[in-house]
């Protein structure tokens, strides 16, 4: 009767494990992105890489962090879309690098000016293998700015694939303009234009960096 | 025997007319009978500001069906979209609600996307983009600065 007993308790103890495993499973993809964020905080907030001449260094930091917590295959794929499936593997990869590079040049080279913007974490929503975690930006200027991060699950790790600004979805946006380059010229031609863009950027870097010295 | 005939005539006449007149308020008033034709797939949006059941769904500007009605789940707008069968909708189809104009109605428009995946009957759009709201930006414009 009383080895019964125990039996009973440790199956309710097991039972309760399994339950307690579940919530802690759910929050993990807001505390992934909490801890890339306050890492790429870090990188920005260090006053020895503030200095203009230590710009690509800090630039390499942040775009590697940006590395772990971003999954920028799956953004070119969702962005190209129905043009995605006729391309050959080495296409593929090809714009993945593109793309990333675009990203690069529009967005981490953006967050350099970062001033002190406090941000949110409001909370997350989980729906199977995807996960939404809602942030708010506060702006000097006292307005907020609402940021959602789009986020799926990979291996054991929780991956942004899309970022919604004020409602505006990174990847619609991109789809949309892949989808009018694509069908009004051809796919060759976006990879050129993405190309020669991505040139131009690295010369006026180099141009700048040499101003500096 | 005249008579008769005329009655007849009159009554048949009268019929046809019903009929037409059925035909044409189904018509117009774009009431599906029988259920409706095509599948039927859900999407929650935060906020669906202005959407109404019988709102148009389009890709690429083109009608694929309609909104069937729309409910509240969870404090969601959750949207149930009559899809036109021969449409398929890849797992990544973005769902966005779209005004027609800068004043016009609104409306949902599906991205399609590039996934292998095809969104079963019943099944959910999961990714979506709330209508902008275009008061609460220009209010941001003119009393942001503090």
């Amino acid at each position: 009767m009383r080895s019964r007993h125990r039996a009973v308790v440790f199956v309710v103890a097991l039972l309760a494990l399994v339950a307690a495993e579940r919530p802690a499973q759910a929050g993990e993809p807001i505390e992934q992105l909490r801890t890339q964020i306050d890492r790429v905080l870090k990188v920005l907030e260090d006053p020895g890489l503030k200095k203009d001449q230590r710009a690509p260094e800090r630039r390499e930091a942040v775009r590697k962090i940006a590395n772990d917590i971003f999954d920028f295959s799956e953004t070119a794929q969702r962005s190209l879309a129905r043009h995605w499936a006729p391309r050959t593997p080495a296409e593929r990869a090809e714009f993945v690098q593109l793309f990333a590079d675009l990203l690069e040049r529009s967005y981490i080279s953006k967050i350099e000016v970062y001033g002190g913007e406090k941000i949110q974490f409001i909370g997350e929503s989980v729906d199977g293998d995807l996960a939404t975690v809602r942030t708010k930006i506060t702006t000097r200027e006292g307005s907020d700015i609402p940021i959602d991060y789009r986020m799926l699950h990979r291996g054991n790790r929780w991956l942004v694939y899309d970022v919604v600004i004020e409602g505006v979805s990174l990847i619609a946006n991109y789809r949309a303009q892949f989808n009018k380059i694509i069908t009004t010229s051809s796919y060759n031609e976006l990879v050129k234009k993405m190309r020669t863009k991505q040139e131009e950027f690295l010369e006026e870097e180099r141009q700048r960096r040499t101003s500096l010295r | 025997m005249e008579r008769m005939r005329v009655n007849v005539a009159v009554g048949v006449f009268m019929l046809l007319g019903i009929l037409a007149l059925g035909y044409l308020s189904v018509k117009l008033g774009r009431v599906s009978l029988f259920g409706g034709t095509g599948y039927r797939v859900t999407v929650d949006f935060p906020s669906i500001g202005g959407l109404k059941a019988g709102s148009t769904v389009e890709i690429a500007g083109v009608e694929i069906g309609r909104v069937e009605s729309i409910g509240l789940a969870d404090y969601q707008a959750r949207v149930t979209l009559r899809v036109d069968g021969t449409v398929k909708l890849q797992d990544d189809s973005i769902a966005s609600i779209k005004t027609k104009g800068l004043i016009g109605e609104k409306y949902v428009r599906i991205s399609p996307g590039g996934s292998e995946r095809i969104i079963p009957p019943g099944g959910r759009i999961r990714e979506v983009e709330a209508p902008v709201d275009f008061e609460e930006l220009l209010s941001k414009y003119i009393f942001g600065k503090v």
